[in-house]
């Protein structure tokens, strides 16, 4: 009787929801339940993509893991545990998330004209083409087989290309074995996270 | 310390009438702690080893207190089980205590109840805690090995914009650090596993869970609100409890109330 009467509390969760383990009526408790309005979010830990500083970021995610439904990023912040910001973000890092919902983002490709003072919508099938038939004539044009020692260089100088932070990997991959092939030399990235 | 967690209860109760009868018998339950404590701190002739058995003839005498709020106004069981021990031997409720201080279990509320004072004065004293075999690890307390009752998030450094997490000791009350997205029971780290649950109620409480090991513990956000008591704040939002144990999640450790 001693030790069951010590331990008497060790009730079971299972008893529900109407008693606390130590016997309190959780009735009223249980009522204010029914009418939360519960909300599920995960954490990921990332990386800011602007900048080479790096800084970590935990990017909250709304989203009750339903096959039906669209995860939705609702808060970005710094993350206290990452050695190089320690929870600290700059006013660009600290908007990543409009960079996912910003109404202003602009979500196709836009060509400014040679003396135009305005940017015009072009379609992504236009651009391609435009984009291709520009780096065809300036690698016809600019193109260099030899150099003036007679030494063969094949390259192109009169391309340039400059990648940003937020490219992946994959596509700087890319990037690169395509300028290489046309011989262009003049190639830098940002992207050094 | 002690009189910022039981002015926090008594706001609470007024603030949450659905748990104002936890809140108000917690906020008794404080006044006792507080007290016990204040006559641990005022013994001049007397400093604690950190080994209970030997520190237990000092600590006995104060037990009453704590047994007499709990009979005044605690729940039925609570209140016979306070009542049954204030007439039972020294000899019982050392017993008692010495079971919780070497194996310690969160359905253990008295002795819990009664030693958080004296662990927290431990503290203040430098003496180690000596005399318990549990488990130690990031996510136990590194003083004495407690487990966690509760996290809260708090900006270490004023240009933070985030908080870092720490948790809070169910036995001796400290504080330590331990970083985010991770679970706090078994260490899972997938990012689809931890789940966060929060209401628009409790704006600054949220549900931190396992889907791995099914087990949770709650976090105050002192970002959000910088005027909330962690130990006190848990309590109120004991609606949480039940919803998470209804999602069937099992808390990492039950506070004082038995949510």
């Amino acid at each position: 009787m001693d030790v069951s009467r010590r331990t008497f509390i060790k009730t079971t969760l299972a008893g529900g929801v109407t008693a606390s383990a130590f016997g309190f009526d959780t009735a009223p408790v249980y009522a204010q339940t029914q009418a939360l309005k519960i909300s599920r979010t995960s954490e990921t830990r990332s990386t800011c993509p602007y900048c080479s500083v790096s800084c970590g970021v935990i990017i909250h995610t709304l989203g009750d893991k339903a096959k039906n439904t669209t995860p939705q990023v609702v808060h970005v912040e710094g993350d206290p545990d990452h050695p190089i910001n320690r929870g600290t973000l700059c006013p660009k890092g600290a908007s990543l998330e409009q960079e996912i919902y910003n109404e202003r983002r602009l979500t196709k490709p836009q060509v400014r004209r040679p003396g135009s003072d305005r940017w015009e919508d072009i379609s992504w099938d236009d651009a391609i083409n435009e984009i291709a038939r520009k780096v065809k004539e300036t690698r016809d044009a600019t193109f260099v087989e030899k150099d003036n020692r007679g030494r063969t260089v094949n390259r192109c100088e009169g391309i340039a290309f400059t990648g940003g932070c937020t490219d992946t990997n994959e596509f700087n991959y890319l990037v690169v074995k395509s300028m290489r092939s046309l011989g262009v030399c003049y190639l830098e990235n940002q992207a050094r996270v | 310390m002690w009189e910022s967690r039981i002015s926090r209860a008594e706001q609470l109760a007024a603030q949450f009438p659905a748990a104002q009868e936890l809140l108000v018998f917690y906020g008794g339950l404080l006044s006792a702690q507080q007290e016990i404590y204040e006559r641990l701190r005022r013994r001049e002739d007397w400093l604690p080893s950190g080994a209970l058995e030997i520190d237990l003839p000092a600590l006995r005498v104060m037990l009453p207190r704590l047994l007499i709020a709990v009979n005044a106004s605690g729940p039925e069981a609570l209140a016979t089980e306070a009542q049954r021990l204030l007439q039972s031997g020294a000899r019982e409720t050392g017993q008692l205590l010495l079971d919780y201080w070497r194996a310690p279990g969160a359905e253990q509320f008295f002795a819990k109840a009664f030693l958080q004072p004296y662990a927290q004065w431990l503290i203040e004293t430098g003496a180690r805690p000596v005399d318990r075999n549990i488990e130690r690890g990031a996510n136990r307390c590194p003083y004495c090995g407690g487990k966690p009752q509760l996290s809260f998030l708090l900006s270490a450094e004023g240009d933070e914009e985030s908080g870092g997490r720490s948790l809070l000791c169910c036995l001796c009350l400290s504080a330590w650090p331990l970083r985010r997205v991770v679970c706090v029971n078994c260490g899972e780290e997938r990012p689809a596993q931890l789940a966060y649950f929060s209401a628009p109620e409790y704006d600054h409480v949220r549900i931190e869970a396992c889907d791995s090991c099914g087990h949770y513990l709650k976090g105050i956000d002192l970002t959000r609100l910088g005027l909330a008591v962690p130990l006190v704040d848990e309590v109120a939002a004991a609606p949480l409890d039940l919803w998470a144990r209804e999602q069937g999640y099992a808390k990492i450790e039950l506070n004082l109330v038995g949510l």
